[in-house]
């Protein structure tokens, strides 16, 4: 239809606005793919690697620190930008469950069935194969815990995996996102020694925490999660369920209390004021923002630790 | 009945290709991509059943659901939904949903066929058991059965622009809304035309308006003059899957909008919603002012996360046939809901009902107070906007 021209001079000249419209169908065809690459990022740590990888490409990011990211709304927002998306980077282990189909079905855009999942790259912590959820073990996730960007490590290893698939999907850009990797992983890689060797003093201490928010964190600084707010993982905490960990923690205080930023902090607070007010309530941000390249990647981590080093002093 | 019977065949080849699917899933995949089973358990305790109300008095099994979703082969998705409800104390089973749908269409289209809800308005889409109220409002309850879904094929085009529009249009063979009609008439026997438009203002706000139109060929079946009062009152005491009021053409409005502090909906969320429809050319003897229209608008704070409350007032005017002229019939209802729940697999919810000003319904309920208790095992489909 757009090809020869011939052909277009056969519609009679009644059809003259067929043929502008002609025209003008076939130009935006033919400017279309030269648009820059477009990615729906679920959450802002993977649109901020995927900044690091393709700082040319244009963003959506679909939520941000200030929302939980298990309960987010499929939102026409949401779709529209789904819509347009040439490729959707996401958590996966079930963090978007409860809304990404939703947005796939809605948005019908073939290029965002292939969702590119961080959590198929990396080993996750607890899994509970074949756990079926039932109402009353609040929110499982059989694959583990989902929120493995805590851990700056898993973030090399999801980088790589997705330098490959920004790399299929503009084979051009292949050479240039290697580069951009290559680089990335240097500076990575030091800065997580750097970090492993300030936070030496927070191994072995013990916190209380709201959720699984930082498990891996945890994990990688070789600290505890001696106590969990949530009655159920996904669940608000309740009142007797903050009084049962009250008297278990009054004998053996943690060195501090966390919650995300994204959590009512009344439970929290209430626990470290019951303690006496001798352990710190910490309201650590979940995430970066929106907008976050590697530059706020690093301050992220770079935050976390000066909270739990200024707590655990 | 019959229509069990028709769907036998289209039922043993669903599960033969649903069995497929289920050896050929690999194993490991990732979990939004393999098959998923979950069921839902719905009861609700009624002081006093309502005019047009899908509930019988005392305990009453709702709308109980076994479903299972997920892929079929690379190309299309599937979802198979048996429904369980006791009605007048009887149980009654059906498929509601046995669909396919595509995942790889170019441009923004997705097709579906099978047996499916309709994306008439903003309610008849989702599923009942995640409604905010134990009963879906008079406009649902008196023109759709109070929950449509039919046989037939739907095509859907979202198109690629900053803010959310969708345009779709269905065929259904209609046999679902209107069972009974005055003469033969073809296939399909309704067609659907839906325009959905929405997008977020800032961070806190979003919204969601739609326009559906309603063809349907299917004349309902008009009641011979001369049947006596009792047989008309047991006619609208009568369990109907279907539409208690039909006409060729049906217009509906709906808007739907949502707030949340800085856009987090878990802690504190405010919703509101509007929905109308008219229904015009109601049978053959018909003037053109003799119309059904009915709206509902409802309000629904979270104020916890596990914690919310809500109000809504329907209205329902309706022109009820009756032989070759037609009797006017005027209801208003009014609902308050508590619901508490604890995690996002259960609710329970306690409604207060009152009904009013009926005109040409005989047994409105003044006033009735519901007990429903929600139970969601496995996995569910995901909750639209």
């Amino acid at each position: 239809m757009c090809w020869p021209s011939a052909r277009i001079r056969r519609i009679p000249s009644s059809g003259r606005l067929v043929r502008r419209a002609l025209v003008l169908l076939c130009l935006a065809l033919a400017v279309a793919p030269a648009h820059a690459l477009r990615i729906f990022a679920c959450e802002p740590e993977w649109a901020a690697l995927a900044r690091v990888l393709a700082p040319q490409a244009t963003l959506f990011v679909a939520t941000h620190a200030g929302q939980d990211p298990h309960h987010i709304e499929a939102r026409p927002a949401l779709i529209a930008q789904l819509r347009r998306a040439d490729l959707a980077v996401c958590n996966g282990a079930s963090l978007e469950a409860g809304w990404l189909p939703a947005l796939q079905e809605r948005a019908g855009n073939a290029k965002a069935r292939d969702v590119f999942f961080a959590a198929d790259h990396v080993e996750l912590i607890d899994p509970q194969p074949g756990a079926i959820g039932t109402p009353w073990s609040g929110d499982v996730h059989p694959e583990g815990n989902p929120h493995l960007h805590a851990d700056p490590r898993n973030l090399l290893a999801v980088a790589r995996a997705l330098a490959e698939r920004l790399g299929n999907e503009q084979p051009a850009e292949r050479a240039a996102i290697r580069a951009r990797l290559a680089a990335f992983e240097a500076r990575w890689q030091q800065r997580i020694a750097q970090w492993e060797r300030r936070a030496a003093p927070l191994r072995g201490k013990r916190v209380a925490a709201q959720h699984t928010t930082f498990g891996y964190l945890w994990r990688w600084l070789g600290i505890e999660q001696i106590a969990d707010l949530e009655p159920r993982p996904g669940m608000p905490p309740t009142p007797g369920h903050l009084q049962r960990l009250l008297s278990g923690l009054r004998g053996a205080p943690p060195a501090a209390i966390v919650v995300a930023g994204y959590q009512d902090p009344r439970p929290g607070r209430w626990l470290a004021q019951q303690l006496g007010g001798s352990v710190p309530l910490l309201i650590l941000p979940s995430t970066v923002a929106t907008e976050a390249a590697e530059a706020e990647l690093v301050d992220w981590f770079d935050g976390l630790l000066r909270e739990l080093l200024a707590a655990a002093d | 009945m019959a229509r069990h019977h028709a769907l036998i065949p289209r039922l043993a080849s669903f599960a033969a290709l649903l069995a497929g699917a289920l050896a050929a899933a690999p194993a490991g995949a990732q979990q939004a991509q393999s098959w998923q089973f979950g069921a839902v358990l719905d009861v609700a305790h009624t002081t006093r059943a309502l005019e047009l109300g899908g509930r019988d008095q005392g305990l009453q099994l709702g709308h109980s659901d076994l479903t299972a979703s997920g892929p079929l082969g690379a190309l299309a998705t599937a979802r198979l939904t048996a429904v369980f409800a006791t009605h007048d104390g009887r149980l009654e089973k059906e498929i509601e949903e046995a669909w396919l749908e595509t995942t790889r269409l170019p441009a923004g289209f997705v097709a579906r066929a099978g047996r499916f809800a309709s994306q008439i308005g903003y309610l008849n889409a989702q599923h009942p058991h995640a409604d905010d109220f134990v009963e879906r409002p008079l406009l649902y309850r008196a023109f759709f059965g109070g929950h449509w879904n039919d046989d037939g094929v739907r095509l859907n085009w979202t198109a690629p622009t900053p803010f959310f529009l969708q345009l779709g249009v269905e065929a259904f063979r209609g046999k679902r809304l209107v069972e009974e009609t005055a003469e033969p008439t073809g296939n399909p026997g309704i067609a659907t035309a839906v325009a959905k438009f929405g997008g977020d203002i800032g961070a806190s706000h979003s919204w969601q308006a739609g326009v559906s139109h309603i063809r349907n060929r299917r004349e309902a079946a008009v009641e011979e003059e001369g049947h006596s009062e009792a047989e008309h009152d047991h006619a609208h005491h009568h369990h109907h899957h279907g539409a208690q009021f039909s006409g060729r053409r049906t217009w509906m409005v709906d808007a739907t909008w949502k707030w949340a502090p800085g856009g987090n909906s878990r802690g504190q969320q405010l919703r509101a919603h509007f929905e109308a429809a008219r229904i015009e050319g109601l049978n053959r003897y018909a003037r053109s002012s003799d119309r059904h229209e009915a709206n509902a608008v409802a309000l629904v704070w979270r104020f916890r996360p596990d914690w919310e409350t809500g109000a809504r007032a329907d209205w329902l005017r309706v022109r009820i046939p009756h032989g070759d002229h037609f009797h006017s019939g005027l209801l208003r209802e009014v609902s308050a809901m508590l619901v508490w729940k604890p995690s996002h697999m259960q609710s329970l919810r306690l409604q207060w009902v009152r009904q009013y000003d009926a005109v040409g319904f005989e047994s409105p309920a003044s006033r009735s107070v519901q007990l429903q208790y929600v139970l969601a095992f496995g996995a569910h489909p995901a909750h639209s906007f």
